[in-house]
């Protein structure tokens, strides 16, 4: 069968799951028919992971009569009982709900199959929308339910469930960078900076968390309103380490250098404003060293520069999706990037 | 030695339909069978408990913070540090706390390990039941006979592989009995199982035997009988005795270095 319905990437672009789903009438117009398990093993993996990221698709462009069929395959093949359809059967009825009230009372289902069943934690992954691109299938029913809570919304009893979950399963990426999510919605910088640090230990080289870090210490940073300039500073060359970190772990990253770009232009003042105090005095109070040499910054920022306008020119040459890049991503670098030019206006 | 005439044997055609071709199918039937019984006798894989997920994903994550400590900043090191060798010593992770320092259960009183062992024990029987009925069919009815001959010519070695059951010295290395057609098909039918049933069957008792010297694919951490405790601490003493370094130092200089 058609490849990108087997392999679903994390990030469905909204066109690519329209496409997904308009094939599914087609898809689903062949009845499973009883196959002769002697000679022939149709029985494969692919078939299913094909119904599920059909229901998938069609989920999110509505396609509810669709969706219904994939599930009803899934569930006459594999139970409703099985963890994963009843994943699958939460998210559809979801989907469908109309008003609050139904909304509770799935929410109420969710949690009388978690009393039954208090490891039900399906592994579905959390929303469709969730920037992480690290999906894996487990636990559904507890995520389910913390999902349909964030969305509902009631994100400090989503906080409270999510820590719970981690008590009992503390090597789940996933839940770990959608924890960090919830944190940083509700201003809590240090709590969501030490579970993206978890992220990190269990995926030692996603570059994209890397660069998710820097920018939560930036963002931590712009809401402190107490911080003096030493503080600033600290601040963004740390955020700067982060993408550096991650342009080293993936030298295409687009994010990265924009993130690089974007901290060392706001370094370069402060750096030629106190060049003479502030480099002698705080590499040695932080055991690391964490200050940045004026010279190295412009570097950096240099070739943060070169980069992006490379990407962006190549992308404005209309093939920016054969990049892998995204169109919303071009366009603020290349924004970021005329900025630069008339620097004077700020 | 002088050149040996080939030696012939006057066989009833009929035995190749009558021996030959029953044997051979009989063998691909067990086999299929076999598949399918224990692809039905198979007992779903046991759930861990909310607790025991707990014990083993939390050494999970103190053997991840250690391998991959160079990612976070020292002071958070520092913190997780201190958090989990003070946890591992005080049991916080365990499934069961008050078992601490007792000895293990015994595997064999334990329940968990008594299912394990009687999975194993059906999967051994339905090995043995059929290809002991066989070989006591083909003893009784066909033992002695020779019921074919390779077209090629084969060294003397080959003279006890091919030619079990039948004591005759002279015989010529090509001819094969009953017994050795047998024994041929049962360890050479493993990829016509694998061309009729698929990659992953449990037609073929050589694949189960395989799988059986290396149970340390098993999805458990903990082997039964070990103690959890004595991990965790073993676990602890390495993150306590590891020189943290942080990956984040001086990575502006190195990418520089590299893209510049």
């Amino acid at each position: 069968m058609s490849s990108p319905l087997l392999h679903l990437p994390a990030h469905l672009t909204p066109s690519a799951a329209l496409h997904i789903s308009q094939q599914a009438p087609l898809l689903l117009q062949d009845q499973p028919s009883l196959s002769l398990p002697f000679l022939y093993s149709s029985e494969s993996t692919e078939k299913w992971a094909i119904y599920e990221h059909l229901l998938l698709a069609c989920l999110r462009t509505g396609d509810d009569k669709s969706a219904r069929l994939c599930l009803e395959r899934l569930s006459n093949r594999f139970g409703a009982t099985s963890e994963r359809v009843m994943g699958f059967k939460g998210m559809y009825q979801e989907a469908v709900a109309e008003d609050d009230a139904t909304l509770e009372r799935i929410l109420k289902r969710y949690e009388d199959i978690l009393v039954e069943d208090p490891t039900n934690t399906v592994g579905l992954s959390f929303t469709l929308a969730v920037v992480t691109t690290l999906a894996n299938f487990e636990e559904p029913i507890a995520k389910r339910r913390i999902t349909l809570l964030r969305s509902m919304p009631k994100p400090e009893e989503a906080i409270s469930a999510l820590v719970k979950l981690l008590d009992m399963s503390p090597t789940d990426a996933e839940a770990w960078s959608e924890l960090s999510d919830l944190y940083l919605s509700q201003g809590l910088y240090q709590q969501a900076i030490f579970s993206l640090e978890e992220v990190l230990l269990i995926a030692p080289n996603a570059w994209n968390i890397h660069a998710r870090m820097g920018e939560v210490i930036f963002i931590s940073l712009n809401a402190s309103v107490s911080a003096n300039d030493v503080d600033v500073e600290k601040g963004l060359s740390e955020s700067m380490r982060w993408f550096c970190r991650s342009i080293e772990l993936c030298d295409d990253y687009l994010r990265g250098y924009y993130g690089l770009k974007f901290m060392s232009g706001r370094l370069l003042p402060l750096l030629s404003k106190n060049h003479n105090g502030a480099s002698t005095s705080g590499g040695a109070e932080s055991g690391s060293n964490l200050q940045f040499s004026l010279a190295t910054v412009q570097k950096l920022n240099q070739l943060a520069t070169a980069k992006l306008s490379e990407i962006v020119r190549k992308s404005s040459a209309g093939d920016w999706a054969e990049y892998g890049y995204g169109r919303a991503e071009v366009i603020a670098a290349r924004e970021l990037l005329d900025r630069d030019k008339q620097p004077m206006e700020r | 030695m002088t050149q040996a005439v080939a030696q012939t044997i006057h066989r009833d055609p009929a035995l190749v339909y009558w021996v030959l071709f029953p044997i051979t199918v009989v063998m691909i039937m067990t086999g299929i069978l076999r598949h399918y019984a224990t692809v039905l006798m198979q007992s779903a894989p046991k759930k861990l408990d909310a607790k025991g997920t707990r014990e083993q994903r939390s050494l999970l994550r103190g053997i991840n913070l250690r391998i991959n400590a160079s990612v976070i900043s020292p002071q958070s090191f520092q913190a997780r540090k201190a958090y989990f060798v003070s946890s591992c010593h005080s049991g916080a992770f365990l499934k069961e706390p008050e078992n601490r320092g007792k000895p293990p259960p015994n595997p064999m009183t334990d329940p968990a390990g008594m299912e394990a062992m009687m999975g194993m024990m059906r999967g051994n029987m339905a090995m043995m039941i059929p290809q002991t009925l066989i070989m006591s069919w083909i003893n009784a009815f066909f033992s002695g006979f020779i019921i074919m001959k390779l077209p090629f010519p084969l060294t003397i070695r080959f003279k006890s592989m091919l030619q079990s059951g039948v004591a005759t010295q002279d015989l010529d290395v090509r001819w094969v009995s009953s017994l050795s057609w047998y024994f041929l098909n049962l360890f050479g039918l493993q990829s016509v199982f694998t061309f009729i049933l698929g990659d992953d069957n449990a037609a073929n008792q050589m694949a189960q035997q395989m799988a059986q010297m290396n149970p340390a694919a098993a999805a458990s951490l903990f082997q039964p009988g070990q103690d959890p405790d004595k991990l965790f601490l073993s676990e602890a003493e390495n993150v306590e005795v590891l020189e943290h370094k942080w990956i984040l130092d001086g990575v502006e200089g190195r990418l520089l270095k590299d893209l510049a």
